[in-house]
């Protein structure tokens, strides 16, 4: 259990969020990043629903081969690849605790392998498509996309607060711990421990958001008075946050390649 | 001051109510800073004087929907009928809690994000040019939460500057910087000032700052402007200044005692040519043998020891932080310990290393004997405490009285109501007992947050920052508390850059820089090593640096000390002195 030994363990959590941080912003060398956003959206869409035409799973498991390819191209976190697999192992096992009392669990399962595939699939694509771009860029490519701005400025800014609220929620959980008793003793597996820190873990949100919420009041006075109301229905400065963004033939290419790809998997297999 | 611009601020009658209070925090204030002016707004908690800076932007009244009565011009714009987004190109606001003001994830983003919002075609030169006039450039594409607080300071200033206004107010720099950082940040006000013609009007509470810097002061009293005056002037009128809890500069301070008249010195250099007839000419001792150095100390077993630890961090695009370096301290049972460095020195995370919430990557930490890496926190907390520098972060409960009591509840304590009554008591909580902690002021969140602190009868308190971003009166208040939460327990470990509190309070200092001791024992003693300290980048207090100007060796550390240093000097031939 990732986040339980990582709360346990201060320096663990420090890790998790190195490796967060490092997917929403270091993928500048990354090859999905330098496409046009809008084009990378519009892949997105688009592999959103592929994966729902086939049933084969030997097709299935060849387009996550590929999504996988691209995820890894794009540096996904490894935090978010072991949560993932995770949540797909965990719902299969559910798959099998249910149906066990219906019937033949295993056959359930089997049955239920393409749907999850399919959804993997998706999650996977999505990895590699938000990881790769980065907030900024996100932003960008919504905005072009009509998005108003009030929205796309809060994915920026929810990215920029995400350290910000690691420490604070570490630190006060931190508090947390120096001010009450542990377990006396940890009981089989030190599950006391755990549930004592998953508890914590929990609890230590709710002051979080109080200081948040209190500190966001001078965030909001210090955007007035540096425009962003005024940049709303500014035109020119609509336009110079969104210039240089235009569909080059590499995005071409890239989207082309993958439907390509998807063809030449749903004829050879 | 060379002026090229006419923006001047004209505050006419200007009054103010918050919604929900029945009081005015401003009630007539009027006042007139002209262009090009270096001016210090002073005045204690509560006086108004931050909703009056912040009207020269509009924030008041176009913010908050209060009561609004009178006029205020700048630039020639009515307030009232301006936008914030228009008067901002006139005004640029850095707040005092400046970290929320950062939007932003990189530098360059940051200080282009102003230009961008208003269609500024050359937002790239903008940002270089204003990044270049603070010494910022290079860190374009660092991330704002991996800066130094001082540098997320000057990133604050350079995006408040990248519209290039005539105005610039800055609210409290100094107390959210340490002394090094404090003193840059009005460097480059200096310059702005100087060379770019600038009005620039602070907000602040260190004398010593406006006394060296500033050309006038407005003084707010009572939601009003008592008075505006140029700053030798403003620091000499000691009784208006006290009223309104603000501290005049040491070197006045002992004038004050010490000279007649009233045309008191306020800085060091004033100072040191009016006392330089009176320093005695010889160097005494004011109370007998300097203490050796408690390390030397054998015999004791000591209660806090590290030993070669090492602990760094991860950052993003700087690599591995090293925060501690192969360090090695004990610390004595009765000891009043002092941690001083600049930021990123290491204070902070030895004093985590301690409590147990993090253990050292490399060496032995001990705390009563128990090895604090394998240690619970929990467990270590039942002789350790730790008092966060930010007091926010000590708030669990929902009102300060069921915070103090928490740890005790957890554990079962017995009467647990009777203990509590007590440290409210010990530290006169009485009346905020039953408010919510985050909504407290910074001092009365201090003061709340040693009470937490307090409540767990530790025998080691680790105090981090204690006085940080608080005025000089709480400061005080908080310099009290720590000397009675001193009688109660055997070890206090204060980390901080405050020297003044450093020089009255503490039996041993301890000089970090870049995670090592670089200087270890009583204050008389680190306090007259120049060298040292400025390698630690700090600067001691204004006495101390007064009596060096004074030739006085050993250099007294406190107002009190040289007076009695000058006083019962009255007699003694004029010394040579001043070098």
């Amino acid at each position: 259990m990732t986040s339980l030994d990582g709360l346990r363990d201060a320096t663990s959590v420090d890790a998790i969020k190195n490796d967060l941080l490092k997917t929403a912003y270091e993928n500048e060398g990354s090859f999905l990043h330098r496409l046009d956003p809008r084009v990378l959206l519009l892949w997105y869409v688009v592999f959103l629903f592929v994966p729902w035409l086939f049933y084969d799973v030997d097709v299935l498991l060849a387009l996550l081969a590929f999504v996988s390819l691209l995820a890894y191209a794009s540096r996904v976190s490894l935090f978010l690849v072991a949560l993932m697999a995770f949540t797909v192992a965990s719902t299969l096992a559910s798959y099998a605790v249910v149906t066990a009392f219906t019937g033949d669990p295993l056959a359930a399962i089997r049955a239920l392998i393409p749907f999850t595939l399919k959804l993997t699939i998706i999650s996977v694509s999505s990895l590699a498509v938000f990881s790769s771009m980065g907030p900024k860029t996100l932003a960008r490519g919504l905005r072009s996309l009509g998005i108003p701005r009030q929205f796309t400025f809060l994915i920026t800014y929810g990215y920029r607060m995400l350290p910000v609220l690691f420490e604070e929620y570490h630190d006060l959980v931190n508090a947390y711990r120096l001010r009450s008793a542990a377990p006396s003793s940890p009981g089989r597996f030190r599950w006391r421990h755990y549930a004592y820190l998953l508890k914590t873990s929990m609890r230590a949100f709710y002051p979080m958001i109080f200081n948040v919420a209190k500190r966001s009041r001078v965030t909001v006075e210090a955007m007035e008075t540096r425009g962003f109301s005024h940049s709303l229905h500014d035109e020119a400065s609509k336009e110079l946050q969104l210039a240089d963004m235009r569909v080059r033939p590499r995005d071409v290419g890239f989207f082309a390649g993958s439907l390509a790809v998807v063809a030449v998997i749903a004829v050879a297999l | 001051m060379d002026e090229t611009h006419d923006a001047a601020i004209v505050v006419d009658d200007l009054s103010f109510r918050y919604p929900g209070t029945d009081e005015n925090v401003l009630d007539g204030a009027d006042v007139t800073i002209e262009p090009g002016e270096f001016v210090a707004v002073v005045g204690g908690n509560g006086s108004g004087k931050t909703t009056l800076c912040k009207s020269f932007n509009g924030i008041i009244p176009h913010f908050y929907e209060g009561t609004f009565d009178g006029r205020v011009t700048v630039a020639g714009l009515d307030i009232a009928s301006s936008s914030v987004a228009e008067l901002s190109q006139h005004v640029g606001y850095v707040f005092q809690e400046f970290d929320n003001q950062l939007v932003n994830p990189t530098v360059f983003e940051e200080v282009a994000f102003a230009p961008l919002n208003y269609g500024l075609e050359d937002y790239r030169e903008r940002v270089h040019r204003t990044l270049d006039l603070l010494d910022l450039d290079g860190l374009e594409d660092r991330f704002i939460w991996e800066l130094s607080g001082g540098q997320k300071h000057l990133v604050a200033l350079a995006a408040a500057l990248s519209l290039d206004p005539e105005i610039l107010v800055v609210d409290e720099p100094a107390a959210q910087l340490d002394p090094v950082n404090a003193r840059s940040t009005y460097e480059h006000l200096t310059d702005l000032n100087a060379d770019h013609g600038k009005t620039v009007v602070t907000i602040e509470h260190h004398t010593e700052f406006i006394a060296e810097y500033c050309e006038s002061v407005v003084l707010v009293a009572d939601g009003a402007v008592e008075w505006k005056l140029p700053v030798e002037d403003a620091l000499n009128r000691l009784d208006d200044l006290r009223a309104q809890d603000v501290h005049p500069p040491q070197v006045t301070r002992v004038a004050e005692q010490v000279c007649d008249g009233d045309d008191l010195p306020v800085t060091v250099a004033d100072g040191a040519a009016r006392f330089a007839d009176r320093a005695p000419a010889e160097s005494v001792r004011t109370d007998g043998a300097v203490e050796p150095s408690p390390a030397a100390d054998a015999g004791r077993e000591p209660v806090i020891s590290l030993t070669d630890v090492s602990h760094s961090y991860e950052t993003l695009r700087e690599g591995t932080r090293q925060a501690l370096d192969g360090l090695s301290l004990d610390l004595y049972p009765d000891e009043r310990v002092v941690l001083v460095g600049s930021n990123g020195a290491g204070k902070s995370t030895l004093l985590r290393l301690v409590t147990g919430i993090e253990s050292a990557d490399a060496g032995e930490v001990t705390v009563d004997g128990v090895d604090a890496g394998s240690a619970l926190p929990e467990t270590l907390a039942d002789d350790v405490v730790y008092v966060h520098q930010n007091p926010e972060e000590m708030f669990i409960e929902d009102e300060v009285r069921a915070d103090v009591a928490h740890y005790l509840r957890d554990r079962g304590y017995p009467d647990v109501e009777q203990r509590v009554d007590d440290v409210i008591e010990f530290l006169d909580l009485d009346a905020l007992q039953h408010r919510d902690g985050r909504l407290l002021s910074v001092g009365q969140q201090r003061r709340a947050s040693l009470a937490i602190g307090l409540a767990t009868d530790p025998s080691i308190v680790l105090l981090d920052e204690p006085t940080g971003s608080l005025d000089l009166a709480s400061r005080e208040e908080v310099g009290r508390t720590i000397d009675r939460a001193g009688q109660r327990v055997e070890t206090v470990v204060v980390a901080t850059h405050d020297l003044e509190l450093a020089a009255s309070w503490a039996t041993r200092v301890v000089v970090l820089d870049e995670g090592r001791v670089i200087a270890d024992g009583p204050p008389e003693t680190v306090f007259s090593d120049a060298e040292t300290l400025e390698r630690a980048s700090l600067r001691p207090p204004q006495v101390v640096r007064l009596s060096e100007r004074l030739g006085l060796s050993p250099a007294p550390l406190t107002v009190t000390d040289l007076v009695s240093r000058l006083g019962t000097a009255e007699s003694a031939p004029p010394a040579e002195a001043e070098r």
